[in-house]
């Protein structure tokens, strides 16, 4: 049963009418005979019924205690929290937040002890409780507690010592704080509206009660929910040490007004669909009528229609827009990006004014220990057929990306691994413990998932890549997918072992970046690894090519140019490999194709 | 003051040194992921057609429009069933026996964790719930679905049921209710902002041929949170990819989760929303099926639409006949 439920149990078991709670004893009778009770108390518990002979022993008990009340209600209102895990009814931790909750001196266990022993007696066995002997000494149990039961001996303790606050045993429990509520909504001063939202007003009650007065329920699960929503430090550190280290990259913002576009029609001058200059005198005579216009074209990226003799305006945008092929034709509207210099200029200065990356951090989780002097190795990369390469030559790395072509159509113009190839890479060699990021589509999702675990990985995330177009839109034209248009990419991510060192929580797993070259993958991958696994770790692509290489990676695929390699193990292990085996006479590039499937593009325009 | 006299300056500027308006030649892209590092914006809200996904392309738009005035004229009723999750799988098959109802169109879950989706998808007699062609769709988190795979890749479930598209949720920022939050993150290297969907068929449908019954790549794959969507449990984005792919009018949502009164569960019209927490109890078996007999069980075609909706290309299927 889940702890919501057990909830609404006990909430039901505290607003019980009389005639209800007669069926639950019955039903608690049942889950006792579960619990294998001797049946001696059993019959006792039949022969109670509605309690009245926890009444009557409770009316001839002599001189109540204040605290033996205080024990009846604590275990009564919370009867269904201390029997659940992970109390399971053990009295020492019940006496430990009784203790808690009432914020009292500590009274001694026994003390607590005797009144629950007390309790127990005097209310005809509402309390169970049970000798259990475990390695530590004796321990006490309790196995069952009758809330009507113990109500009504409340009822009969508090009106004994002329409280006389709660006698009727169909109390619900409204506690006092709601009764004050309840008043003050019967102000006639304020207004319906408010007073209808005052009582939508949830948080209400958990403001107004401080920690000491509200029941034991709510301080816990508000407690616990407060320690579930806080992320860890670490996180937070890290991510305030990467906003410090990360170069920040200078950052453009679009302008979304429209009327900036149509001016701009006016004013630029294009020639061969460049934007060449534009039109100065013009540019002051907008001014006035859009105040701020040129300070928006000084610091926004803008998109000016390139109207051209053919250009239909009614039929809309492109689907291509700046990858069209027949610009000299099309009739549907295309754009040209237009960015003065000044304000790339004006974007890198403020990028560099925010860079502070004089200073070392003193957080200095998951880097290597020479980070600051330590200078990444420069880009090395071995021309390869990956599916017959030796991967013990590369060594281990702290992450992998793989870009594999998987074969979802059969049709593809170039070769393309198949998928049982894909799965029999000996990826489970290149990482003892790691990340590893591996592209997937349509139908590869699945198959991704597989191989990720045979290699020996839990995926934890799926990145998307969110792709958008010259204009920064998502691709929603064309029929980019078989029943739905694909406006995204998967990348799995999948974790082995327990890489402590890893910086979890800087980014998150959504991408947004414009399409590029055929599944050409965006560069801001590799920004997000370095931040997880550091400026230093050793980090592969597989199935790279030539635009992949990068400083402080190391890239093996079919299409690259030429080997290049930096480190002196792995270089003596390939040189070893590579006089092993002769050379496969046929050329690899040709034969050994391991392509790329094709990305997806629009067909064409609606 | 500093802004006047930047803008007197940069005025100066322009009037003596062109060179400031030269333009780039080089097309530039902004490194959202980066940004997010050193601003805290996330890289969704950069998204240039949120609000309005199909921006720039008035045949879409038309496309659209045409068809939400359809769904709007051919939808039941709204109707509400509160149900006690244990009570979920009884009372369905109740419907499926003794009132004979079955459905096109059946979503399950919504945007918040603590599902019990697994439970209710290996009692419940979803073959029998849903008609051939139908459609399903699992609302889910990622894990959620990792979970479920295992499931539903299974041998008899994955004849039954063909998995055919991902679909995915971006919430825009932390502050909305869509938000993940840290529930069940305990494992991942990336901070969680996504829902997923795992979208079945049964039955057979061709995108070439069959027109009455789906409209094909009219949505796409990704929605992203947009401003002003109501407060609640499920975005309408939901619905609308459900609504705009099929044609069937018999749609039911069953809610396998507690969501509480922060979210709440709304009605919407055209569909049968089976929820513990719905804000409306109104389902009657006899009044549904009223409603079905008045609006029909699939929504008509149209020539307006047909005209506008993206079709396979048409000289292929001439070869085929």
């Amino acid at each position: 049963m889940t702890v919501t439920l057990s909830g609404d149990l006990e909430v039901a078991s505290q607003s019980v009418s009389c005639a209800t709670c007669h069926c639950k004893n019955v039903l608690r009778s049942d889950n006792e005979k579960n619990r294998k009770r001797s049946n001696t108390v059993k019959g006792e518990r039949e022969v109670q019924g509605h309690g009245e002979s926890g009444v009557d022993t409770a009316v001839t008990m002599v001189g109540p205690v204040d605290a033996d009340v205080d024990v009846v209600r604590f275990l009564g209102e919370n009867s269904a929290l201390l029997l659940a895990k992970p109390l399971d009814g053990r009295l020492r931790d019940v006496h430990s937040l009784y203790v808690m909750n009432k914020q009292k001196l500590p009274a001694p266990f026994d003390e607590f002890l005797e009144c629950v022993r007390t309790i127990s007696q005097v209310s005809g066995d509402a309390v169970v409780l049970v000798e259990t002997r475990e390695l530590q000494g004796t321990e006490w149990v309790i196995e069952f507690i009758d809330t009507f039961a113990l109500q009504i001996l409340e009822g009969q303790l508090l009106q004994d010592s002329g409280r006389g606050a709660r006698v009727d045993c169909h109390d619900d429990t409204v506690d006092a704080s709601d009764d004050d509520d309840a008043e003050t909504l019967f102000d006639e001063q304020t207004p319906l509206l408010d007073r209808l939202m005052d009582a939508l007003d949830f948080d209400k009650d958990a403001r107004a009660a401080d920690e000491y007065t509200a029941p034991l329920v709510k301080v816990l699960s508000a407690k616990l929910d407060h320690i579930l929503q806080s992320e860890p430090v670490s996180f937070q550190l890290a991510r305030e040490r990467a906003k410090y280290t990360t170069r920040f990259e200078e950052y453009i913002s679009v302008c979304g007004d429209p009327e900036h576009a149509r001016l701009l029609t006016g004013l630029a001058y294009i020639v061969n669909n460049k934007v060449v200059s534009m039109q100065w005198s013009k540019l002051t005579k907008a001014e006035q009528h859009n105040p701020q216009f040129v300070q928006c074209l000084e610091t926004h990226i803008h998109f000016i229609p390139n109207l051209k003799p053919q250009t239909d305006v009614t039929l809309g945008d492109c689907s291509y827009l700046d990858t069209c092929h027949k610009l000299n034709s099309c009739r549907y509207l295309h754009y040209l990006q237009y960015i003065p210099e000044s304000a790339l200029q004006l974007a890198s200065e403020r990028a560099a004014a925010n860079t502070s990356a004089a200073v070392p951090p003193l957080y200095t989780h998951g880097y290597c220990c020479s980070v600051q002097c330590k200078e990444p190795l420069p880009p090395q990369w071995i021309q390869c057929d990956v599916r017959k390469f030796d991967f013990s030559v590369l060594g281990k790395f702290s992450v992998v990306v793989a870009d594999p072509a998987w074969n979802i159509h059969m049709n593809l113009p170039y070769g393309t691994c198949n998928d049982v190839e894909l799965l029999e890479l000996p990826l489970d060699q290149l990482q003892d413990e790691g990340v590893l990021f591996l592209w997937v589509t349509g139908r590869a999702l699945e198959l991704g998932k597989e191989s990720l675990a045979k290699w020996g990985y839990e995926v934890v995330n799926e990145v998307s890549w969110i792709k958008t177009n010259q204009l920064g839109r998502t691709i929603v034209t064309g029929r980019t997918g078989h029943w739905l248009n694909h406006s995204k990419e998967h990348l799995l991510v999948g974790v082995k072992a327990h890489p402590h060192w890893l910086n979890r929580h800087i980014d998150i797993d959504v991408i947004v970046s414009t399409t590029r070259e055929t599944s050409r993958k965006p560069d801001e991958l590799y920004g997000i690894i370095e931040r997880l696994v550091g400026p230093h770790a050793r980090k592969l692509e597989i199935f790279g090519r030539d635009h992949n290489i990068r400083p402080g990676w190391f890239t093996i695929g079919n299409q690259l140019t030429g080997t290049r390699i930096h480190e002196l193990d792995v270089k003596e292990r390939y040189r070893e490999q590579v006089a092993d085996q002769p050379r496969d006479p046929r050329d690899p590039r040709r034969d050994h194709r391991c392509g790329r499937p094709r990305d997806h593009r629009p067909f064409a325009s609606n | 003051m500093s802004y006047d006299t930047k803008r007197n300056e940069s005025k100066q500027e322009n009037k003596t040194k062109h060179v400031s308006f030269k333009p780039l030649k080089e097309f530039y892209t902004n490194n959202y992921s980066d940004n997010y590092i050193h601003t805290g914006s996330f890289p969704q809200a950069h998204v240039t057609n949120v609000e309005n996904t199909v921006e720039g392309y008035p045949k879409l738009q038309k496309l659209f429009q045409e068809k939400e005035k359809q769904i709007a004229d051919y939808a039941t009723k709204p109707y509400g069933c509160k149900v006690a999750i244990d009570e979920m799988v009884p009372t369905l098959k109740n419907w499926i026996k003794k009132d004979k109802i079955t459905f096109d169109v059946v979503m399950i879950g919504c945007l918040t964790d603590n599902q019990f989706i697994y439970p209710l998808l290996t009692q419940l007699p979803l073959d029998k719930l849903i008609s051939k062609p139908g459609f399903l769709f699992i609302w889910a988190s990622v894990q959620k679905i990792n979970e479920l795979s295992r499931l539903l890749n299974n041998e008899i479930w994955a004849k039954k049921f063909r998995r055919s598209e991902e679909l995915v949720f971006v919430p825009v920022d932390k502050d909305s209710p869509f938000y993940p939050g840290l529930d069940g993150d305990d494992n991942s290297v990336l901070e969680k902002m996504q829902w997923h969907c795992w979208m079945c068929i049964t039955g057979t449908v061709r995108r070439s041929t069959d027109g009455h019954l789906i409209h094909c790549n009219v949505d796409t794959d990704l929605s992203i949170e947009t401003k002003g969507a109501c407060n609640g449990s499920v975005p309408p984005h939901l619905y609308k990819i459900a609504e705009n792919f099929s044609t069937a009018t018999r749609r039911l949502h069953i809610i396998p989760a507690r969501t509480g009164w922060e979210t709440p569960v709304r009605l919407r019209p055209g569909w049968v929303i089976m929820s513990p927490d719905v804000l409306i109890n109104n389902f009657a078996p006899s009044s549904f099926k009223s409603e079905l007999a008045r609006v029909g069980c699939n929504i008509p075609l149209k020539s307006e639409i047909e005209s506008l909706r993206p079709k396979s290309p048409v000289q292929k299927t001439e070869k085929l006949v």
